[in-house]
């Protein structure tokens, strides 16, 4: 298992749209745990291929307190969703940023396992905010993008001059603790 | 994803432990880390997070004092964190409203961040504790922790007002109320206390601050009508003082220098007021500079006053050798006269400092007098309480300079007077020739 480097906003990788996984193969099944090794290392509570900059369609998540119910999604599609309710949501690719958004509260999904099985799963709470939040990933699309045009910006802005000040954006704990 | 901050109540008692240890260290001042550390918290939560702050400044030394008695030995060094957090705890069972059961669940939730599980039986030990013996153990407290003062600052206080310093460590404890200094330019005291009366504001006015209007309820300042286009300012009652006496003891105007003049507050109030030929403003801090640029740009005063990055101290360096009819020296002072808007002075500043501001104060009114025009006025002012830095420094200034002479009685404002800050003003004239 190796850990991949994940992509930073503003960067124009996070938005391509990933393409579906044909075959669900052991080049699949590497990328997964890659994944689940760079998510628990990050640390965070899911990630999608694209922010390791592979464009195809695949999600880990695990949000478990104590990171033992690992689940995967290869082309993971949103079949029914209800209710509204807004979290708090952070991303491994915008470290040290926390916004409110309103999102669907219930969902079900429709996804391929890590052998290549088809199942569905039902999802609420934490689970289903994260998994459209990956799944908006696959899409190119990132919670900023939920925000006023002015606050993204201010976002992008506070990135890009923690990268021009020499931060590592890697080693921005989580939420950003560091004093600087 | 990253994990969310979804205990925002954990991440708040979080990210004030994180701001009390920087503090502690005296990795900044709180007007430079809270905005940073607001950022680390959701927007809803950032009042909240100063409040708490401000309010653990005011209350630290009574804080030690009360979980000290409640530790059977104190801490090690490396876990300050679990004795901060426990003083976090304590402060929110005493001086906040939150519920008591949340202020020990949730300050008890703080440790598996700290990733110190051993601290969690003993800080609900030392909160559940606290609850149940409060009483006693504030009538255990010493003076400089009943009083929450350090002792070296509770002990000159005592000194330098032997009557008052009950009262005066009272008010530093006190949240300092909202002053605003509406521009008489924009418009008419009377009138924009109408404007506020409009909004449910409720305002006060103080006969010898003509500008002044002391607000019954802080608000935002977004929520103050006219503020973007600026029709007011906020400011101290004590602090619109200085273009009072200005005017008072330099009626003629002429040519104005604010020497300190960072964050703009008292020159805006000078141009304001339309009574000088021209305004000099300097300050040696190029970055504090800026806020006196902002403030006169927000005030639309920017073409009145010629701001100029310069050391008080060095007049050589930024002076064009044109005689000034009045300096303001809002000099470099311990504070100490505005500890309840900025609580962090009472850890920050160490007794060693004020002898190095003593000695700084005597340089710049040594430097600047010369640039005074004869005829001309220095008004010296400081934010502080202590006779070394005020009265005793104005009494050495006239000593080395008998040809100074001072104008009325030297005046101090003691903190919480008629609402205002501590402040000192002594105004000194030139002679004509």
């Amino acid at each position: 298992m190796s850990l991949l480097d994940i992509l930073y906003y503003p960067d124009p990788q996070l938005r391509t749209s990933a393409s579906e996984v044909r075959d669900v193969d052991g080049n699949v099944a590497k990328l997964v745990d890659d994944m689940f090794a760079t998510m628990y290392e990050a640390p965070g509570i899911g990630l999608a291929a694209t922010q390791v900059n592979v464009h195809q369609q695949v999600v880990v998540i695990d949000v478990s307190e104590e990171n033992d119910t690992p689940l995967t999604f290869i082309n993971p599609k949103i079949i029914v969703a209800e209710g509204m309710a807004e979290m708090q949501e952070g991303c491994l690719s915008i470290p040290g940023v926390y916004e409110t958004i309103k999102r669907p509260s219930e969902v079900r999904i429709a996804a391929l396992d890590r052998e290549g099985n088809p199942f569905e799963m039902d999802a609420d709470g934490l689970l289903a905010v994260c998994i459209q939040h990956e799944i908006d990933h696959l899409q190119g699309k990132l919670f900023v993008d939920y925000l006023s045009t002015l606050k993204r910006n201010r976002i992008r802005k506070k990135l890009e001059k923690w990268v021009r000040d020499g931060a590592d954006l890697d080693d921005i704990p989580e939420p950003v603790s560091r004093s600087r | 994803m990253s994990k969310p901050v979804a205990e925002s109540a954990t991440n708040l008692r979080y990210q004030a432990l994180q701001l009390m240890l920087q503090l502690q260290k005296h990795s900044g001042s709180l007007t430079r880390l809270l905005p940073e550390a607001q950022e680390r918290v959701a927007a809803s939560e950032q009042a909240q997070l100063q409040a708490w702050i401000f309010g653990w400044c005011r209350w630290s030394h009574e804080l030690e004092g009360l979980v000290g008695q409640l530790l059977q030995k104190p801490l090690k060094q490396k876990d300050q964190d679990v004795y901060l957090l426990m003083q976090l705890g304590v402060f929110q069972l005493k001086h906040t409203p939150t519920a008591d059961h949340a202020a020990v669940d949730e300050t008890v939730k703080v440790i598996k961040r700290l990733k110190k599980p051993w601290a969690r039986g003993v800080v609900n030990a030392v909160l559940r504790n606290y609850q149940r013996q409060s009483q006693q153990l504030h009538e255990s407290l010493s003076e400089t922790q009943q009083y929450s003062h350090p002792t070296w600052l509770l002990e000159i206080i005592k000194t330098d007002w032997p009557e008052q310093w009950q009262a005066v460590c009272l008010a530093n404890n006190e949240q300092g109320p909202m002053w605003l200094r509406v521009n008489c330019l924009h418009g008419s005291l009377d009138s924009y206390q109408d404007r506020l009366r409009e909004q449910s504001m409720e305002s006060s006015v103080l006969s010898e601050i003509p500008d002044a209007l002391l607000l019954e309820k802080p608000v935002p300042v977004t929520a103050l009508p006219g503020f973007e286009q600026g029709d007011i300012s906020i400011q101290d009652g004590a602090a619109q003082m200085a273009s009072q006496l200005l005017a008072k003891y330099q009626p003629e105007g002429g040519r104005l220098l604010d020497a300190c003049a960072a964050p703009g507050g008292k020159t805006a109030h000078a141009a304001e007021s339309g009574r000088y030929t021209q305004i000099v403003a300097i300050d040696r801090d190029e970055f504090r500079l800026n806020s006196v640029h902002s403030t006169l740009q927000r005030l639309n005063l920017e073409a009145n006053v010629n701001v100029v990055l310069g050391d008080a101290a060095t007049p050589t360096s930024w002076w064009d050798g044109q005689p000034f009819n009045a300096i303001l020296l809002d000099a470099p002072c311990s504070g100490t006269g505005v500890i309840r808007r900025h609580p962090d002075i009472k850890l920050l500043r160490r007794a060693s400092d004020i002898e190095n501001l003593v000695a700084l104060q005597a340089q710049l009114l040594d430097a600047l007098w010369p640039t005074l025009a004869p005829g001309g006025v220095l008004l010296y002012a400081t934010c502080s309480i202590f006779k070394d830095e005020n009265e005793r420094q104005i009494g050495h200034f006239l000593q080395r300079n008998p040809q100074a002479s001072l104008l009325d009685q030297v005046l101090q404002i003691l903190p919480g007077d008629r609402g205002m800050d501590g402040f000192f003003y002594a105004a000194m004239a030139k002679p004509h020739v």
